[in-house]
């Protein structure tokens, strides 16, 4: 069968960090071509190249060939791939949220009407409403789903907007090449199955269709051929009835030189904190009663594939987002989810979103450090009437020299702005602030993101030494596997915000695998 | 799997805010003691001269841009235009025609501009919208104070200050004056119909109609959704936003010159103040809001929010036996409607967030 897509030696950087390296794929007509990979394997980056995502050009572009149809294309914009026949059902959806289900649908090929489309051109033609919502209807019902495609995309629920997203698509009478980034993941297995029948049979009918899903039991069903992706390279492939579910998930979690580790000990089971149907409403990222207890003493891995719910449960405690549910923290209940309160009781947050949360970027590198210690516990007051608590500078100025020092952090001075600092550096300006705080509870969210291993590693080192020195419980949320089983104690999966798994941190990989993916392993 | 749409939309600002302005207006009419012929006449003449200028506003609007306070630089193209063609004298029907032609050539060319201006400052297109009006203005003024009698000759020496620089404070338009106005004039009674200036702004209501209906509509309002998930719907986001901004310009130059030709000669240094303010409140008095305008809403905020303007200094005349009062009264409207607007639609957010539940 003739090639759809070829790809050949793609390469692609993002601020100097490689993204995707030497990548080779191809797709048939009429083939379901899988793509698996844990989170930053760079699927993201390869479905943002092909689909001519502004973002790829804003940042440089991208080195090698990609051929359409035999011929080599360099699409700029979403419009230009559009153009050429390709379409995308986008993960978190490319639906106009003030348009009705019709005219997303519909958008870009309404009908119009014949005497304006011969007086004006179809671009200025008269859109005829009643056949677009007829038509919209139509595909809709292909789909399953029966619904009035007059209300408006932002009164629907996830799930009806993954329709939608795969109906605007599968509407389309040019599509030759259809992207999909996780088309299953908010549905049920009974709307995913109805979904996949209809791919299939568009299959049949010649499209080629590339596949992304963490659903690794669907990808052995439908695909053709599988890519595992890796740290933005193609590890392996595998053509059907080869692929395995426990291969696959070997293949995306891969193996590392382990570096910083903690050794095993036996913990005790005395809980310091206690979630009870804890819920928080974080959007993109919510916990839909999660149960979960943590032991005195212990560092927790806290893991899910993203959009799962790992993150909010920091932000929740913290009153960031909305929160319900019950929290004892001590034998206490926590009734009000105030950050304020909550540092004073012990509990600390590093949030993952370290830019927008985590620093105060145009203030001094001391000022960041014994922000929170000063502000919430009055650490560096001189003995004045409260309000009146001058700032003591020679007390702070020694602390933040020994914690720069301590931590290696690498700076010009201690007034200098964080904002000027590396990655790696703004995270242990951080950590000498929770440092500083001296909690007994600590929560960091993806603590080492976006910096280099060497960095990584002293962070993780820090962490451990924090607790093993100072007792205090630490909870890291991560999507990086490798260095939570390094660091913690057990390590727990989020499946769709509710508690899935709890594993100790020597399970094998494949049990992770199938975990984040929601599969009861035997 | 059924679902239907909701109807959670009573008791909204596209209902609230036209009422309260008819209770207003009312009101304010029982107390001027003026006569119902009379302030509907005024209202239809106000109809014709604001019609156009405030249905130059829906399509920024549609396209997520917020209220474009810039159209006073549509309006002083025309002025521009209309200054150039007395000073040199072109009389009669090529006179208009040229005037048309240059305000048009003018705003397509500021629209421009400014369209380019505001894809830089996406999401704080209001603010910059006014700020452009002043540096507009202030330039307007410098051609016309400075510029005429020095760098431009000056031709026809009637509209010049006698000191040989600069145009005069008022100039007259008699020569274009009442041309169309009373073309097809009806009388009902006391109240007069200039049958074929309310077709002209019906016409213009339509076009603005037709053009957002179409693909283009379409894509104008996609863009107003959201400009990441129109982007990566395959539309050219920042061409949108040009191409609506030109729209508008051109159109308020165009609203400009029938408020002109209407009133019959205009202040050359403050005909266009005001015409901002008063055409977005006027649009939002019929039930728009920053994030969406329709036809009707610049229809009907017309009448409601002109009806007011007319009836309230004699009301404060008669009320408080002080004339000013209402003139106060007058830009307290204006404002107070447009601030009003503003802070519902923050509220209006908030519930927009309300998600049906799952299936």
């Amino acid at each position: 069968m003739e090639n759809i897509l070829e790809i050949k030696e793609l390469s692609k950087a993002y601020h100097g960090v490689p993204a995707l390296i030497d990548i080779d794929l191809s797709v048939k007509a009429g083939e379901i071509h899988g793509i698996v990979g844990a989170n930053g394997s760079g699927k993201s980056t390869l479905m943002n190249i092909l689909f001519g995502n502004p973002i790829v050009r804003e940042t440089g572009g991208y080195q090698g060939e990609i051929l359409y149809r035999g011929r080599r294309i360099h699409p700029k914009s979403c419009g230009e791939a559009i153009r050429l026949g390709m379409g995308m059902a986008h993960q978190e959806f490319a639906l106009l949220p003030d348009l009705t289900i019709a005219e997303n649908i519909k958008l870009g090929r309404e009908r119009t009407w014949k005497f304006t489309d011969r007086l004006f051109g179809p671009k200025y033609s008269f859109i005829d409403r009643k056949r677009n919502a007829a038509g919209a209807a139509q595909v809709l019902h292909q789909l399953g789903l029966d619904v009035d495609v007059g209300i408006k995309v932002i009164n629907l629920a996830t799930n009806t907007k993954q329709f939608v997203e795969l109906a605007r698509e599968i509407d389309r009478r040019d599509l030759q090449l259809l992207l999909l980034d996780e088309p299953t993941a908010v549905l049920s297995k009974r709307d995913g199955l109805k979904l996949i029948e209809v791919l299939m049979g568009m299959s049949q009918a010649g499209l080629g269709i590339i596949f992304i899903s963490h659903r690794l039991e669907e990808v052995e069903h439908i695909c053709d051929r599988v890519t595992v992706l890796r740290d933005g390279r193609v590890v392996s492939r595998y053509n059907k009835g080869e692929i395995s579910i426990s291969q696959l998930a070997r293949d995306m979690i891969g193996h590392r030189v382990n570096k910083a580790i903690a050794p095993a000990r036996d913990l005790n089971t005395r809980p310091v904190i206690s979630f009870r149907q804890f819920s928080v409403d974080m959007p993109g990222e919510e916990l839909k009663g999660l149960d979960l207890t943590v032991f005195e003493g212990e560092i927790l891995g806290l893991t899910s594939l993203s959009g799962h719910g790992k993150l909010a449960l920091g932000y929740g405690l913290m009153g960031l987002y909305p929160a319900a549910g019950e929290v004892i923290y001590k034998h206490q209940r926590i009734d009000q989810m105030d950050a304020r309160a909550n540092i004073r009781k012990g509990i600390y947050v590093l949030p993952d979103d370290r830019q927008g949360l985590g620093i105060l970027p145009e203030h001094s590198l001391a000022d960041n450090i014994i922000f929170t210690g000063n502000q919430v516990k009055n650490l560096f007051a001189k003995n004045m009437v409260r309000p009146f608590g001058f700032l003591d500078q020679k007390k702070a100025d020694l602390h933040v020299g020994q914690l720069v020092d301590e931590l290696e952090i690498k700076c010009a001075s201690i007034k200098q702005k964080v904002r000027e600092l590396s990655g790696g550096n703004q995270q242990k300006v951080c950590m000498a602030r929770a440092l500083t705080v001296d909690p007994k509870l600590l929560f960091v969210a993806e603590p080492t993101r976006g910096i280099d291993i060497s960095a990584k590693e002293k962070i993780l080192k820090l962490l451990i030494d924090l607790n093993r020195t100072k007792q205090t419980t630490i909870i890291i949320a991560s999507s990086e596997l490798d260095e939570l089983k390094r660091v913690c104690d057990r390590i727990a999966v989020l499946v769709e915000g509710k508690l899935f798994k709890i594993l100790a941190p020597d399970s094998p990989e494949v049990e992770f695998g199938l975990a984040l993916a929601g599969e009861q392993g035997n | 799997m059924k679902i239907n749409a909701q109807d959670y939309k009573f008791f909204n600002i596209e209902i609230v805010v036209p009422i309260v302005f008819l209770l207003l207006s009312f009101g304010a009419w029982q107390f001027s003691g003026l006569s119902g012929a009379f302030v509907l006449n005024q209202v239809i003449i106000r109809f014709i001269r604001d019609g156009i200028l405030v249905l130059s506003l829906v399509i920024p609007v549609v396209a997520g841009m917020g209220l474009n306070f810039a159209v006073i630089v549509g309006a002083m193209c025309t002025q521009a235009a209309l200054l150039f063609v007395i000073n040199y004298q072109v009389a009669g029907v090529a006179g208009i025609l040229l005037v048309i032609f240059l305000s048009i050539i003018f705003s397509l060319l500021a629209g421009l501009a400014i369209g380019y201006v505001l894809n830089r400052v996406k999401g704080k297109e209001m603010i910059v919208t006014i700020i452009i009006g002043f540096l507009a203005n202030s330039i307007y003024q410098l051609v016309f104070l400075v510029g005429f009698g020095t760098f431009i000759p000056v031709i026809n020496e009637e509209i010049i200050l006698s000191r040989g620089i600069g145009v005069r404070n008022a100039v007259d338009l008699s020569m274009y004056r009442n041309t169309i106005d009373k073309l097809w004039l009806f009388k009902i009674g006391e109240i007069e119909f200039p049958l074929f200036m309310i077709l002209v702004v019906l016409l213009f209501a339509g076009m603005i109609y037709y053009l957002l209906n179409t693909r283009f509509g379409q894509e104008i309002k996609a863009v107003g959704s959201s400009h990441e998930k129109a982007e990566i719907a395959g539309i050219n986001v920042d061409l949108i936003r040009i191409k609506a901004l030109i729209l508008s310009t051109v159109l308020a130059a165009l609203g400009q010159l029938v408020f002109l030709q209407n009133i019959g000669m205009f202040d050359v240094y403050t005909a266009h103040m005001n015409a901002d303010v008063i055409s977005c409140a006027a649009l939002l008095a019929g039930g728009a809001s920053i994030k969406s305008a329709k036809i009707r809403h610049a229809l009907i905020g017309v009448f409601l929010f002109h009806t007011l303007f007319i009836v309230s200094p004699q009301a404060g005349q008669n009320l408080f036996h002080n004339a000013a009062l209402g003139e106060y009264f007058r830009s307290f409207v204006a404002y107070g409607t447009i601030a009003f607007a503003l802070i519902v639609n923050i509220k209006h957010e908030d519930k927009r967030l309300v998600v049906s539940p799952p299936l």
